[in-house]
């Protein structure tokens, strides 16, 4: 299972929630499967996914996932350690586990060698982390979502490779404004 | 303490409800009330550029972000800065300790402070210098121009203006 299987697995979770996904394919895979106006793509600043999902979650009640990579995530761990004392119950981070940079060309990440995101996390003070196969995600994802007590982070470990797309023809402020119409801030669309 | 209070009540009446910081010893006042304060959110956070991050989906929330750091954090942000905050309009009040300035008694933080003003210029981020007591009183307009705007803005407070802050 690549990322475009897994992100179509999910789709009818992420549909229902503030999603926050991660720049390049990730973001371009989930607006050609099922774009939605709840769906922030991000168009730059690789690896704060996690941080603007954090930040979304603590402002609001809705429930948010951010859907972050291995490789974005190994830029930015010091959140990480944020999201261990400071997530609540509403937050979840996604974290697809390819062991490669996809939207570069496939580089391997050092998950694909020594570093276990799931020990980092654990150590940076995460409470709930799942690491699972790519057909368990969905059920982890659900279980992640249904419990309004706690925070998660589940780490779907998957193949790496890409289909080809076309960059996502939005706008950024489009996608900013019907992002805060949806959670019910922009009253003017 | 008076300094910092100041500060702290201006950007509150200009609407900023939602604060993080990464430390210095110029701000320590200010984390220290903001920590006692029930009315608004607090958070320290380890790097600046995380915390745009976090403003960025604060921001998405309906809160009015600030974040408290050293004119180094602005180094360590510029990306963030420009393909988040710039790229989708967000505003967003950084409230900088501006380190390396008269008064400064560490030599190596001259370096990042001879080009803070270079950096937030060539970024298009406006900026509000305070030097004086007096200038304090522009903080809450100020900050309430950063979301006429939907941008980022600066608030850089001289080392003199905060060094004796007990």
């Amino acid at each position: 299972m690549n990322r475009f299987d897994l992100l179509n697995k999910i789709q009818n979770i992420l549909k229902d929630n503030l999603v926050i996904c991660n720049i390049g394919l990730p973001s371009q895979e989930l607006y050609k499967i099922n774009d939605q106006p709840n769906f922030f793509y991000m168009l730059g600043s690789m690896g704060l996914s996690s941080s603007i999902g954090l930040g979304l979650s603590l402002s609001q009640n809705k429930n948010v996932i951010s859907i972050d990579g291995d490789g974005s995530v190994l830029m930015n761990m010091n959140t990480l350690a944020t999201i261990g004392n400071r997530a609540p119950p509403n937050y979840t981070l996604l974290i697809i586990d390819n062991g490669s940079y996809g939207s570069t060309g496939d580089q391997k990440t050092f998950t694909d060698e020594n570093t276990s995101l799931k020990d980092v996390a654990i150590g940076a003070g995460c409470k709930n982390v799942v690491e699972c196969s790519g057909d368990e995600t969905v059920n982890e994802l659900s279980k992640a979502i249904e419990d309004q007590n706690n925070s998660y982070i589940i780490i779907s470990k998957i193949n790496s490779g890409n289909i080809k797309i076309d960059p996502i023809p939005l706008n950024p402020i489009t996608i900013r404004d019907r992002f805060r119409k949806f959670i019910g801030i922009v009253k003017y669309l | 303490m008076k300094i910092s209070k100041k500060i702290i009540d201006n950007l509150k009446k200009g609407g900023v409800d939602f604060y993080l910081s990464v430390p210095c010893k110029l701000l320590a006042n200010m984390i220290d009330i903001l920590e006692k304060d029930n009315d608004v959110y607090y958070s320290a956070v380890p790097r600046e550029e995380e915390g745009m991050g976090i403003c960025a989906g604060a921001y998405l929330g309906n809160k009015f972000p600030c974040i408290m750091m050293q004119n180094t954090g602005i180094g360590n942000s510029v990306n963030a800065i420009v393909s988040l905050l710039q790229l989708y309009q967000m505003p967003v009040v950084f409230l900088i300790s501006y380190r390396g300035t008269p008064g400064e008694p560490v030599g190596a933080q001259g370096g990042m402070a001879k080009i803070t003003e270079d950096i937030l210029q060539t970024l298009r981020i406006p900026m509000l210098h305070c030097s004086s007591e007096d200038d304090l009183e522009k903080i809450s307009t100020f900050s309430k121009h950063a979301k006429v705007v939907e941008s980022p803005v600066a608030i850089l407070c001289d080392f003199n203006l905060m060094k004796d802050d007990k």
